[in-house]
């Protein structure tokens, strides 16, 4: 019994005290996270989603938000917007024409069809509370299935169902904890592809600018002759776009972003991204575009919405493509003027400026 | 229901507290009871399985036991039921195609799938352990168990079912009468026992395991002859520290139970020779096969020629011992020939001794004994690429990795313009440096065998004083919890067995 009992003892204190270690590492490395040093050493965050590419736009928002005071325009999409529209060019184009410099961030993120948009779009109105949310889409948005393997991972993430009201508790420390954010990026340090994946994380983190535009570099060589069934890639286009149907749960996906405008007094805009006319060989000619938006453009007013559709903007010139899809460099800065001139009518139209209180003048 | 879980975690303490409740007679039906369940988690038809096993074997022990005539003819029978049954359970891949397509053509239809036969988890560990007891009857060193119950309690007992250890039945069967006491010691080594095996299972062999590109051990080809060095080196730290991590987690547990499981590995890589490494490596395994394969076959032999440095006496015991162990593992050929690698490396160091005396390895200078274990530790290694990847992957391994050509030298130019931002890389491996994340695993993974090799003590952190043990557990909690994190985790290898 004498042997026993400080052995007992010995036991508990030992628990105690690994658990106060564990309160006390935690909270250092929590302290050191915050500080401006750690953020100057490795600016990198996450939130332990699979797509890193959602969490440079998370993180940016957040940062442009702070410096900026609030944001008045998101613009939401797939990497069709991501490297498709300049929010600065936009925001500058509307200013020459109504003297108002909106705040706008694009939250375009690669492999994103409207059915994860229309999360993150509740998400990013619930956390910002834009005056104007622009969403980007096009006729691949609406193909059932299309973006399954983005989508699945992308929605089951603990961070996700936290944010959603469906709380976890490594959803909330990847929400809290500043400590775990700065390790996340590196979280998969030891799998194989790290050493592919992480370089171009860091790369897409320093090309994405403070309004969330990343440049494309690539110039498209091969829009110049139709698709050829007989190219092995063409052919897969072919198979995935060909016999063309709007799925019905997609539509629904579009009505949910359109409800934010009643649910949460943001307007939404849906625009058709301006991609290359070829591209409609694929889906069975320009009949099925046409009735494509004459659908989405019938579901967007009647949620009191507005649509614009691509020929609006079908100025882009080949050599501003980076594929049949996506524009470059050198055609982002043209579809985001035309945006933003077509921005200004909206406003007109509309009577408001989309401008959230405090913005710049 | 992994052992790596929570959930198992929870399972287990709830086992134990209701243990330790019940008065001694009812112990054995609570432990046989959540053994079952425990089973069930895996899979239903694995619990019928085992218990027809444990029926089986119970019975022909029984009879065993008090026969005085035919009992070789029914020992044969207990062998040979027990071998059949892992052969027809474990390696119905072999034959199920061929029976599928006799029953389609006698008209009999199997289904969309065909044939479908359960592989039970862990049936090669009871398969030896039953055959042990079989033969310990036999030989009248045991006798039978007379209660049912406690004979198939030692072949479900959760703790060791999946991967061993394999005990002997008469080590284990009177502890499951007699508990060994639960004193306050005891539960902190346990504790001790558990963190170790989550530290080498979760920490060590998954990291290493993720590190490891999976295509290395498909397509050797397509990598550097150092990369196939260093992920060999990587594939022997993940071995021993997952199957020496799942031992030291079952043998907590069932410390726990106040019944003290076998340890299986005692430092293997520290092995000054290879009789050394295998009395250090699966020890269990190890000595089941010196004590019913190796020595029958020594004696066997002697009988016939009674001389100790006869060719046939000093070749065939190794050999056949080794190979057993290989098939024990799998019926393939890479297995047969890792099996005979260490028969052959176990020949020539009994071959040895037939010229020169053998020394006491203990007596041998300090620089001998680590040139010895470097040497061993090298062989070993080696053995590993044809216990890993089929037989004809494993020799494109070997070749391709001791080809001088296929070695690549680092890009040391494209690094350093990397580095200051003039050059732009797709990938890290374009630098064709060696994988410095293998380096950084094995040193805590060298650093456990060495502390634990030099206190002569696996829990040595016991010694520790209070303040240094809560603050190795609170760094190891909050590595568990950041690893958790990551999209890895790996299954047991040698559940697989």
């Amino acid at each position: 019994m004498t042997q026993i009992l400080p052995q007992k003892k010995s036991f508990w204190s030992l628990l105690l005290l690994t658990v106060s270690f564990c309160i006390a590492l935690a909270a250092v490395l929590e302290l050191v996270a915050r500080t401006p040093w750690l953020e100057r050493v490795s600016p990198y965050r996450s939130v332990g989603n699979f797509d890193n590419q959602f969490e440079i736009k998370w993180f940016r928002l957040q940062d442009y938000v702070k410096q900026q005071g609030g944001v008045d325009i998101i613009i939401l999409g797939s990497s069709l917007a991501n490297t498709g529209l300049d929010p600065d060019i936009v925001a500058q184009t509307y200013y020459q024409q109504t003297g108002v410099h909106p705040r706008i961030f694009n939250f375009g993120v690669d492999g994103m069809t409207i059915a994860p948009n229309s999360v993150i779009a509740r998400l990013l109105v619930e956390h910002y509370h834009p005056a104007l949310l622009i969403y980007v889409t096009e006729m691949r948005d609406y193909i059932a299935g299309n973006g399954i393997d983005y989508e699945t991972p992308f929605l089951n993430n603990p961070w996700l169902h936290y944010q959603t009201g469906d709380f976890n508790l490594p959803g909330w420390l990847e929400d809290h904890s500043s400590a775990l954010q700065h390790y996340l990026p590196f979280r998969n340090w030891m799998s194989p592809d790290f050493s592919g994946t992480m370089p171009i994380y860091l790369r897409r983190y320093q090309v994405t600018t403070a309004s969330g535009y990343e440049a494309e570099q690539a110039v498209a060589n091969n829009l110049d002759y139709p698709p050829n069934p007989n190219n092995p890639e063409d052919a897969q286009y072919y198979k995935d776009y060909g016999n063309y149907k709007i799925a019905p749960s997609r539509l629904k996906n579009l009505q949910t972003i359109l409800n934010l405008n009643q649910e949460k007094g943001t307007s939404v805009w849906i625009v058709e991204m301006p991609v290359d006319p070829s591209f409609y060989i694929f889906v069975g000619g320009t009949g099925v575009h046409q009735q494509f938006q004459q659908t989405i453009a019938t579901v967007t007013t009647s949620a009191g919405s507005s649509f614009l559709p691509a020929e609006a903007c079908d100025n882009i010139p080949i050599v501003g493509r980076a594929n049949r899809w996506h524009l470059n460099y050198m055609g982002a800065p043209i579809f985001s003027k035309c945006l933003g001139s077509q921005l200004a009518v909206l406003a007109g139209q509309q009577k408001t400026s989309f401008i959230n209180g405090n913005s710049l003048k | 229901m992994s052992i790596t879980t929570l959930v198992f975690a929870a399972f287990c303490a709830v086992s134990i507290l209701i243990y330790w409740r019940l008065p001694q007679h009812y112990r054995p039906i609570w432990l046989f009871a959540v053994s079952i369940v425990f089973v069930i988690t895996w899979s239903w038809e694995l619990a019928g399985i085992l218990l027809v096993v444990a029926t089986v074997n119970f019975y022909l022990g029984g009879w065993l036991g008090v026969a005085e005539n035919r009992r070789r003819i029914l020992l044969s029978i207990g062998i040979g039921f027990n071998i059949l049954a892992l052969l027809a359970l474990k390696y119905s891949g072999f034959y199920i195609i061929a029976l599928t397509n006799l029953l389609e053509k006698m008209g009999i239809h199997t289904g969309a799938g065909g044939l479908h036969l359960l592989v039970p988890i862990g049936l090669s560990f009871i398969a030896v352990q039953m055959i042990s007891y079989l033969v310990d009857i036999h030989n009248r060193i045991l006798t039978p168990e007379a209660r049912w119950l406690d004979f198939a309690l030692y072949v479900v007992y959760f703790p060791k079912i999946l991967s061993g250890p394999i005990e002997r039945a008469r080590t284990i069967l009177p502890m499951f009468k007699q508990p060994k006491p639960l004193d306050t010691q005891k539960v902190e080594q346990n504790c001790w026992l558990i963190v170790i095996g989550l530290f080498r299972k979760i920490v060590l062999a998954d990291t290493l395991t993720t590190i490891i590109p999976a295509a290395i051990f498909l397509h050797p080809g397509a990598f550097a002859g150092q990369d196939l060095v260093l992920y060999l080196l990587a594939y022997a730290f993940v071995i021993y520290n997952d199957f020496a991590g799942y031992t030291s987690i079952v043998r907590g547990v069932s410390g726990f139970f106040g019944i003290e499981l076998t340890s299986n590995f005692k430092l293997p890589y520290f092995s000054r020779s290879i009789s050394e490494f295998w009395e250090r490596w699966h020890v269990s395994l190890s000595n089941w096969l010196r004590d019913y394969i190796f020595f029958p076959t020594s004696r066997a032999l002697l009988k016939r020629i009674p001389k100790r440095d006869n060719v046939t006496n000093l070749v065939v015991p190794p050999i056949v011992t080794m190979l057993v162990s290989g098939m024990w593992h799998g019926l393939s050929w890479n297995f047969l020939v890792w099996g005979g690698l260490h028969g052959l490396y176990l020949l020539m160091e009994r071959l040895s001794t037939v010229w020169s005396p053998r020394r006491l390895l203990n007596e041998l200078p300090k620089w001998r004994q680590v040139l010895s274990a470097l040497g061993v530790f090298i062989l070993v290694v080696l053995t590993w690429i044809p216990f890993r990847m089929e037989l004809a992957t494993a020799w494109q391994y070997l070749i391709r990795m001791l080809t001088p050509s296929a070695w690549i030298k680092p890009d040391a130019w494209l690094l350093w313009r990397y580095l200051i931002g003039k050059a732009k890389v797709n990938s890290w491996t374009e630098f064709s440096l060696p994988d410095i994340r293998v380096f950084i695993m094995l040193i805590p993974a060298l650093l456990l065998d060495w502390k634990q090799s030099q206190h002569k003590d696996e829990t040595f952190f016991t010694k520790w004083p209070v303040w240094g043990k809560a603050l190795f557990l609170a760094s190891l909690t909050l590595v568990l919890v950041l690893l958790s994190f990551a999209d890895t985790g790996a299954p047991f290898i040698y559940v697989g067995f």
